[in-house]
C-alpha cells in the first residue's frame, strides 16, 4: 500500500506561496520515521511505501499526522493500492482509502485534470463529451491513443486504475568533510597541497566507503589573521577520484593569494551521487571531461579571465551577432561525429573600430585610409533602435583596396569607420 | 685563382647537397596527420598536417579562412583552442562549419598570457588544435612551445603576417598565403557581393616534404561561386 501526502504551506490559499525546498526537505527527513522509502515527487507531494510496516491505514495516517504537526502546515493524507489510487482518495477525502480492486469506481467521477493532462487537451476532450476519468476509461484504447498520440496510453491506463509508474525512493543525505585546524600553520603552497591531499584522501575514503560519488567540493581556508574564505569547487562530473579533486583543487588554489598564513583547511564533498562513475570500453579519443575543467580551471587562474565558447544569434550589427558564455567541459556522448559540412569562407577578423579618412566618387568609397579601392560593394543599410533616444543607422560596404586589403567599413552619420578585415 | 676555384667548389657542393636533401626529405609520418578538409591544401601537404607541431599560416589574406577550415575539421572530434586576441568573429567560424560549442575561446592579448595560455593547453592535450595569434616571444619560449607540442601531440597553428626568425626555426611546417584575386558576384555597389578569392599557397618550409611547392586554393561560398564564375 503506499500513503499520499500532500502538504500546503497554511497561507498558501491566500498568497500562493509555494513550499520552500529546505523546509520540505526537512519534512521529508521526518517522514523517515513513517517510512524508509519515501518518494520525493516534488515540493508538496510524495508517496510512502509502507508495505511491511506494522499497523493499518488510520494508524499510519494518524502517525504521518503527528510526525508533521511540528511543521505547523495544513497536511492531507490517504491511503491507495498504488499512486493513481492514492492520490484519487486523497482528492476524495483526506485520510480516506482505497481499497484493491475499487481503483475504477472510485476515479470514474473525477475531473480529468486529476491526471495532470495539458489544458488544451483536456479542452479538445471536453469537446468530444468526455468531462470525467470514467468517460475515459470506458474509450476503446486503442483508437484513442491513435487520436491524441503515446501519452493517452498512460492517461487511458491511470483512468481505470492502472499505474505502471515507478516507485523511486529518495536518496538520502549524507555529510562528507573532513578537517585539520590547529596543527601549526602553512606559509608555503606545497605544505598546503599536502595537507589538502591528506583530507582528499580522508573523503575519498568516505566516499568509497558510502558508494557515493561528489559533484563538488567547498573549502573553507581559516588564515592565521582570522580571516576566512571558502571555494566553491564544481566537479565536471561526479567522481570520487582522489586525483581528480586534487587537481581541480590546485588550478583553483593557483590563482589564488592569501593576506596571511593559513591555520586550518576544511573539505567537504557536496552534491553527492549514488553508484560508479560510467565508462567506455573504446574510449581512446574520448574527451575527458574533469581533465577539461582542470584545464579551464587552470587557464582562469593563470590569466584572471574567464574561458568561453560562441554562440551566434540573429541580430542586424555585425558585432551583436554572437555572444560568449562560458565554456562547459563537453559530455561524453559528444565524441559523436558531427557531421557539418565545411567549406572554405572569408573570415572576418574584428578590429578596434577606428575612424578612417574616405574620398567618395559617385556615392561610392574611391579611396579608404589613404588607399584607393580596387572593388567595393554595397552599401547595406543596417537600422536599429529607431523608436529610442539613441537611433543607429550605418551603410555598410565590403571594399578592397589596392594593396589588397580585403575590409569591412561603415559609415555613420558622417564618419567612416573600419570595422574589420577578411583574412 | 686557386682559392677563388676552391670556394666554387665549395659553392657547387652546397648547392648538391641542398638539392639532395631537399629531393629525398625524410619520410613523412602518415599517422596521426591532420587533414585539413581542403583538398588542394592537403595534397601540398602529403595529406594534411603532421600532429605534434609547429605550423604557421603566414601572410596578409586568408591565413584566418584556411586556419577556420581546419578548425571545421577538427571539431567534428575534438576540442580546438583559439588564443583570441579580440578580433575574432565566430559567426564567419560557424559558416565555415565549425561546432562552436567546441571551440574554447581563450581571451589573451599580451604576449606572456598567451605563451602561457598556450603552454597549458599544450599539456593538457585536451585539444587536437590550438591557434595562437603570432607574438613577439624570445627563441626559448617558442622552442618549449615546439617541444611541447611534439609531446602532446597536439598541432600549435600560429598565424602570422610576417613570422620572425625565432618562429620561423621553431616551426615545422611554414606555408605562406598570398591573395590572387578576388571573385565578386553581380554588379558593383548594392547588388553585388563578393564571393570569395583565390589564394596561392606555397611551402616555405616543411620537414619532411620538399619546400618550394605551391596551391591554388579557393575561399568562398560555393554556391556565389557557381553563380559568379563563367
Amino acid at each position: 500500500m503506499l500513503l499520499c501526502l500532500s502538504v500546503l504551506r497554511q497561507a498558501q490559499d491566500d498568497s500562493g506561496e509555494i513550499m520552500p525546498p529546505e523546509l520540505w526537505e526537512e519534512m521529508l527527513d521526518a517522514l523517515d520515521a513513517v517510512s524508509p522509502l519515501v518518494d520525493d515527487v516534488r515540493p508538496g507531494l510524495a508517496f510512502l511505501d509502507m508495505h511491511g510496516i506494522s499497523g493499518d491505514a488510520p494508524m499510519w495516517i494518524a502517525q504521518t499526522h503527528r510526525t508533521l504537526l511540528r511543521f505547523g502546515c495544513a497536511l492531507r493524507t490517504a491511503v491507495g493500492a498504488n499512486k493513481i489510487a492514492a492520490w484519487a482518495a486523497l482528492h476524495v477525502a483526506d485520510g480516506s482509502r482505497c481499497e484493491p480492486g475499487a481503483e475504477g469506481e472510485l476515479l470514474a467521477p473525477l475531473p480529468l485534470s486529476l491526471l495532470e493532462i495539458d489544458p488544451a487537451t483536456i479542452e479538445r476532450l471536453r469537446l468530444l463529451g468526455i468531462e470525467r476519468l470514467g468517460d475515459l476509461a470506458r474509450l476503446p484504447h486503442g483508437p484513442f491513443v491513435r487520436r491524441f498520440g503515446a501519452a493517452a496510453a498512460s492517461w487511458h491506463e491511470l483512468a481505470r486504475g492502472i499505474d505502471r509508474r515507478p516507485f523511486v525512493p529518495r536518496g538520502h543525505a549524507v555529510a562528507i568533510e573532513a578537517s585539520i585546524f590547529g596543527e601549526g600553520r602553512a606559509a608555503d603552497e606545497t605544505q598546503v597541497f599536502f595537507a589538502l591531499r591528506m583530507l582528499l584522501a580522508r573523503i575519498c575514503d568516505d566516499l568509497e566507503r558510502c558508494g557515493k560519488r561528489a559533484g563538488a567540493l567547498r573549502l573553507a581556508v581559516e588564515l592565521e589573521d582570522a580571516e576566512a574564505c571558502t571555494l566553491d569547487v564544481p566537479l565536471a562530473t561526479p567522481t570520487a577520484h582522489e586525483r581528480t579533486m586534487f587537481d581541480m583543487l590546485r588550478a583553483k588554489l593557483e590563482g589564488m593569494t592569501f593576506a596571511a598564513a593559513i591555520v586550518g583547511l576544511r573539505l567537504q564533498a557536496l552534491q553527492l551521487e549514488e553508484g560508479g562513475e560510467a565508462q567506455a570500453l573504446f574510449c581512446a579519443d574520448d574527451l575527458d571531461p574533469q581533465r577539461v575543467a582542470v584545464t579551464i580551471a587552470r587557464l582562469e587562474a593563470a590569466l584572471g579571465a574567464g574561458i568561453s565558447r560562441a554562440q551566434t544569434r540573429d541580430a542586424h550589427l555585425l558585432e551583436e551577432r554572437f555572444t560568449y558564455e562560458p565554456f562547459e567541459p563537453p559530455p561524453r556522448a559528444m565524441l559523436e561525429k558531427n557531421q557539418t559540412q565545411s567549406e572554405l569562407v572569408p573570415q572576418l577578423r574584428l578590429l578596434e573600430v577606428r575612424e578612417v579618412p574616405v574620398l567618395l566618387r559617385g556615392g561610392e568609397p574611391a579611396v579608404v585610409d589613404r588607399q584607393a579601392v580596387s572593388q567595393c560593394v554595397g552599401p547595406w543599410r543596417v537600422a536599429e533602435r529607431a523608436y529610442t533616444s539613441s537611433p543607429l543607422s550605418r551603410d555598410e560596404y565590403d571594399v578592397v583596396l589596392e594593396n589588397g586589403t580585403f575590409a569591412r567599413i561603415y559609415r555613420q552619420g558622417s564618419h567612416w569607420y573600419l570595422r574589420g578585415v577578411y583574412e | 685563382m686557386a682559392a677563388l676555384a676552391a670556394v666554387s667548389e665549395r659553392q657547387k657542393a652546397f648547392e648538391l647537397l641542398r638539392a639532395r636533401l631537399s629531393a629525398k626529405p625524410p619520410a613523412l609520418p602518415v599517422e596521426g596527420l591532420i587533414r585539413t578538409a581542403i583538398p588542394e591544401l592537403d595534397l601540398l601537404l602529403g595529406g594534411g598536417f603532421p600532429a605534434g607541431i609547429v605550423a604557421t599560416l603566414e601572410g596578409k589574406t586568408g591565413c584566418w579562412s584556411l586556419a577556420a577550415g581546419l578548425v571545421a575539421r577538427t571539431t567534428r572530434r575534438s576540442l580546438v583552442a583559439i588564443l583570441d586576441d579580440g578580433s575574432l568573429y565566430p559567426p564567419t567560424l560557424a559558416q565555415a562549419g565549425a561546432s562552436l560549442e567546441r571551440v574554447l575561446v581563450v581571451p589573451v592579448r599580451k604576449a606572456v598570457a598567451i605563451a602561457r595560455a598556450a603552454d597549458i593547453l599544450l599539456r593538457s592535450r585536451i585539444c587536437r588544435l590550438v591557434l595562437m595569434p603570432a607574438v613577439a616571444l624570445r627563441d626559448v619560449v617558442w622552442t618549449r612551445l615546439a617541444s611541447l607540442a611534439h609531446r602532446s601531440g597536439v598541432l600549435l597553428i600560429v598565424i602570422a603576417t610576417h613570422a620572425g626568425a625565432a618562429l620561423q626555426s621553431a616551426a615545422v611546417v611554414r606555408l605562406h598565403c598570398v591573395l590572387e584575386r578576388i571573385i565578386t558576384h553581380g554588379q558593383r555597389g548594392l547588388w553585388g557581393t563578393i564571393a570569395g578569392f583565390d589564394l596561392c599557397v606555397d611551402v616555405r618550409k616543411h620537414k619532411y616534404l620538399a619546400a618550394g611547392r605551391t596551391a591554388c586554393v579557393r575561399v568562398g561560398h560555393e554556391e556565389i561561386f557557381d553563380a559568379a564564375l563563367p
